[in-house]
């Protein structure tokens, strides 16, 4: 194949983050011109670093990104796009309260004697450039008062107004209705003769194939293979997608549920966007069961758990501990009721990156008798508490007053899980727990839960690494669009398996989804 | 090693603000002046020592003012250090200095008992008045989103002009050319622990007593605790299952009752009657405090020291030279602006993060070849 043919080549791309986690490992990645190419992969798998490192938002630990045969550093997205590269982010990077002429033209607005916005002028750009490229949007409306679709379409035009001819849209239906999806891709398809070039991040595999031209798999910071969209199944991308690079195998001893826990029922759920998040979504978690759900991030996880810890309300449905609904209690009431979380983002939820760690394995805690005395705190007692966390979680520091924020990845989740793991929980939410971390970190925390839920605990463990629910789940649930695809309770799974129903190409009668709630 | 390195980092960033701060100064000064070096003099070793005379000695009395200026700028730099932790930019201290200093006045002035703990009620009143001032910030804060920095701010012309009615309409002197209260009774007074008229009083003491008692609520107590990680990360706490709203609420009144002990130390202290017509400044100079000690009570005295020390040098320095004392706005601005530019010296920073963490990949991957992976 000719080299010049590739309006993109990234060679040998390496993405360190500041934190130690390898986004990107020796990935290469290149675009044909004129082609739709879908970049596909699991969450966490690199794609979005790749392509922030395109845009010009990250800059490479190491590699080399030609463009048209071009050698290049591009240090900022305004290099970027000089050099026509754009990019429509998943979230709308968009001023609600101006008009979409204006969002379209903002940062390099026309002028009349340089001082003044010519708004006309604005307008009638916003329109040549909408019919030229058949994206009729409304010059004059507040993007606040528009649609997503449309906020979409403004956005393509904002990168095609300044001069993209490489147009990358980070999960672009995502956040669409069928309708609109359907009209996106037709505008694609279009945008696509006129001989623009378009990287399209998806996880949905009926739109890659109905879009694309080719495709890129990414797996775990890799790229796992490049081929053409018609050569390929969905059944062939699912199972690289998803495919484990190690069989990993946990020898657990054999779980005996016991009494229901967690009951959740019949949760629905609609996001800002009028998006159905969660569409009647009821099981249960028993003691001493580890119930794993899996599926492709987006599909009504983070709502779920959101729901069960506080931090969102259900619009419909309910959600018990021992009998006790916890639907619009304060944290620190489902906490009293025995709820311990590790959650997803841990930099946010987890820890205080300032303060250190003795500081941060007490936030649940710190008010308790034990260590205080009067009004004054024990120190004693509190040192003596996070000493031993540090100890029986291996947490690698020089001391406990070393700040978290200067732990490693791996490091700082063990003092997240320390905290949450010793407070005696009878329900343990599992959210991403070794997300971006290190192996030894990521088996003494997988032990852990094992051993926590053999003694009685219920677990609940949410989790995109597919390895991970596989293994450690006694009990499976596989969501897909808000709704329970399947349930699995006989141990009996593989990879292939489970890509099929988290990529909605099957799904289980209802009466073996109804097993879900151990009724 | 990455701990040294940022905390060597924190001592070279102060350092260098600092010193970048008295460059400029220097420059203004060397703009401004004939006699640079007499100016320079005295507003770089003016407050210690004495020149008087062709006799160079230590100045005690200059030095016991330095001292005496500390009094209400270390309980104000102390009320900010509270707030801000919690990340409350309530700058509501500047008007309670006023309001605390305005009902210790009239305390000390109306209520009559003759003993020792007169001055501690007007000074306990004031402090009890301000910390409940504060809850209007701070409930409007945690109960409907508004900006505590916007409330706060305009809170303090609130203040100061419901002081100057009641100071004009209801407790004015009428027998005296300005406007000013009666005179306290001389058990409201906060006596001198020094002889001279250097105003270096008890209120020294007890500030000096505060800001050990701050330190230890901040890093010693639960509440203290709680503020600061509530300050560090909203979310996480919220998470941890702590009163966010609460603590929040409590953060601001002790600011208010911190700053209200400070406004009635300060004014039973160095005046015999209220004169205050406007918003003192104390605040503001707490605020600048609060950035240069980084939050910490434990260091408050030390940089209201700096501030008192440099605020009398410019004022030695003008009257001694041709420099105008506007000069230490200028020396304060810069350094304000050094310390709360985050990104000042990022560069720097990101340089030793880099280096740091290269050198644990190297090592990581290099336990990996022992390991024989």
């Amino acid at each position: 194949m000719e080299a010049n043919e590739f309006v993109v080549r990234m060679e040998k791309i390496t993405k360190i983050y500041p934190n130690g986690i390898a986004a990107n490992r020796d990935v290469d990645f290149a675009i044909r011109k004129g082609e739709i190419h879908a970049l596909i992969g699991e969450n966490g798998a690199g794609k979005s670093t790749l392509m922030k490192i395109l845009f010009g938002l990250e800059q490479p630990t190491d590699g080399t990104i030609y463009l048209n045969d071009e050698r290049v550093t591009l240090s900022s997205p305004l290099e970027a796009i000089s050099k026509g590269i754009g990019m429509v982010h998943q979230h709308f990077m968009l001023v609600p309260s101006l008009t979409v002429a204006e969002n379209i033209v903002l940062g390099m607005a026309p002028t009349k004697g340089g001082l003044f916005i010519d708004y006309k002028e604005a307008v009638r750009l916003t329109r040549e450039y909408s019919e030229k490229y058949n994206l009729f949007v409304e010059p004059d409306a507040r993007v606040a008062d528009i649609a997503v679709g449309m906020k979409q379409k403004v956005e393509i035009l904002k990168a095609l107004v300044r001069g993209a001819q490489v147009l990358i849209l980070d999960e672009p239906t995502a956040v669409l209705t069928t309708q609109e999806t359907v009209e996106l891709f037709q505008e694609l398809k279009n945008l696509k003769e006129q001989g623009f070039t378009i990287v399209f991040i998806s996880h949905k595999l009926k739109e890659i194939k109905e879009l694309t031209d080719r495709i890129t798999i990414m797996r775990a910071g890799r790229s796992v293979g490049v081929y053409d969209t018609d050569t390929i199944s969905e059944q062939e991308i699912s199972r690289l997608m998803v495919g484990r690079d190690v069989v990993l195998r946990m020898d657990k001893p054999e779980s005996v549920p016991g009494e229901r826990v967690l009951c959740v029922e019949d949760l629905h759920y609609i996001n800002e966007w009028d998006k159905k998040m969660l569409d009647g979504i009821s099981f249960s978690v028993r003691q001493g069961e580890i119930v794993g759900i899996a599926g492709v991030e987006g599909n009504g996880q983070r709502e779920l758990v959101d729901i069960l810890f506080g931090l969102k309300v259900p619009d419909s449905g309910d959600a018990m501990i021992d009998g006790q609904s916890l639907i619009g209690l304060p944290q620190a009431r489902i906490r009293t009721l025995g709820v311990s979380y590790v959650p997803e983002d841990r930099m946010t939820f987890g820890v205080a990156q300032t303060a250190n760690i003795q500081e941060n394995m007490v936030s649940d805690r710190f008010s308790q008798k034990r260590f205080n005395k009067g009004p004054l705190f024990n120190m004693k007692s509190l040192y003596d508490e996070s000493d031993k966390l540090i100890m029986d979680y291996a947490v690698l520091c020089k001391s406990r007053s070393q700040e978290v924020g200067m732990l490693s990845g791996g490091n700082i989740q063990k003092v997240v899980v320390a905290r949450e793991f010793s407070s005696d929980p009878i329900l343990i939410i599992a959210d991403q727990p070794t997300r971006g971390i290190d192996v030894g970190a990521t088996e003494l925390i997988r032990n852990k839960l094992v051993e926590l839920s053999r003694a009685g605990a219920a677990v609940l463990l949410v989790s995109a690494d597919l390895n991970e629910v596989m293994e450690l789940s006694d009990n499976l649930i596989v969501m897909y669009n808000g709704q329970i695809a399947g349930y699995f309770d006989d141990g009996q799974w593989d990879d292939v398996m489970m890509g099929e129903y988290m990529l909605g190409l099957k799904r289980q009668s209802d009466e073996e989804i109804r097993r879900a709630c151990h009724a | 090693m990455r701990d040294k390195r940022m905390v060597l980092f924190g001592f070279v960033r102060g350092a260098a603000a600092i010193a970048l701060a008295l460059a400029v100064g220097t420059i203004f000064i060397f703009l401004s002046s004939d006699e640079p070096f007499t100016a320079l003099k005295y507003l770089l070793i003016g407050p210690f020592v004495s020149f008087h005379g062709g006799v160079t000695a230590f100045n005690t009395q200059n030095f016991y003012q330095v001292l005496a200026a500390m009094i209400p700028t270390i309980f104000t730099g102390l009320a900010v250090c509270v707030m801000f932790s919690a990340n409350q930019f309530n700058l509501a201290a500047e008007g309670c200095v006023l309001v605390g200093g305005f009902v210790g006045a009239l305390v000390g002035i109306y209520v009559n008992m003759a003993t020792g703990w007169h001055a501690v009620i007007c000074v306990l009143a004031a402090t009890v008045v301000c910390g409940l001032i504060m809850l209007i910030p701070s409930i409007l804060k945690v109960k409907l989103g508004a900006s505590e920095m916007v409330t706060s701010l305009m809170l303090n012309f609130v203040l100061l002009y419901i002081v100057l009615h009641f100071l004009n309409y209801h407790f004015a002197d009428r027998s005296k050319g300005a406007t000013m209260t009666y005179p306290f009774l001389d058990s409201a007074k906060i006596s001198s622990i020094v002889p001279g008229n250097s105003k270096l009083t008890w209120g020294f003491v007890i500030a000096l007593v505060i800001s050990f008692v701050i330190w230890v609520f901040m890093y010693r107590t639960r509440w203290g605790y709680a503020i600061r990680m509530i300050g560090i990360n909203e979310s996480f706490s919220l998470y941890s299952g702590m009163n966010v709203g609460g603590t929040i609420v409590l953060s601001s009144v002790i600011g208010g009752m911190l700053s209200g002990m400070g406004g009635s130390l300060e004014v039973l202290g160095r005046y015999n009657t209220f004169v205050w017509r406007e918003l003192p400044g104390y605040g503001w100079t707490g605020v600048t405090i609060a950035i240069l000690a980084k939050n910490n009570p434990g260091l408050v005295p030390l940089a209201a020291f700096f501030l008192a020390y440099l605020n009398k040098g410019c004022q030695l320095m003008s009257t001694h030279s041709d420099v105008p004392s506007e000069m230490i706005d200028i020396i304060q601005a810069a350094i304000f602006l050094f310390f709360a530019a985050e990104q000042f010296l990022s560069g720097y920073r990101q340089k030793l993060v880099v280096k740091t963490t290269r050198e644990e990949l190297m090592k990581a991957e290099s336990l990996k070849a022992t390991e024989g992976e």
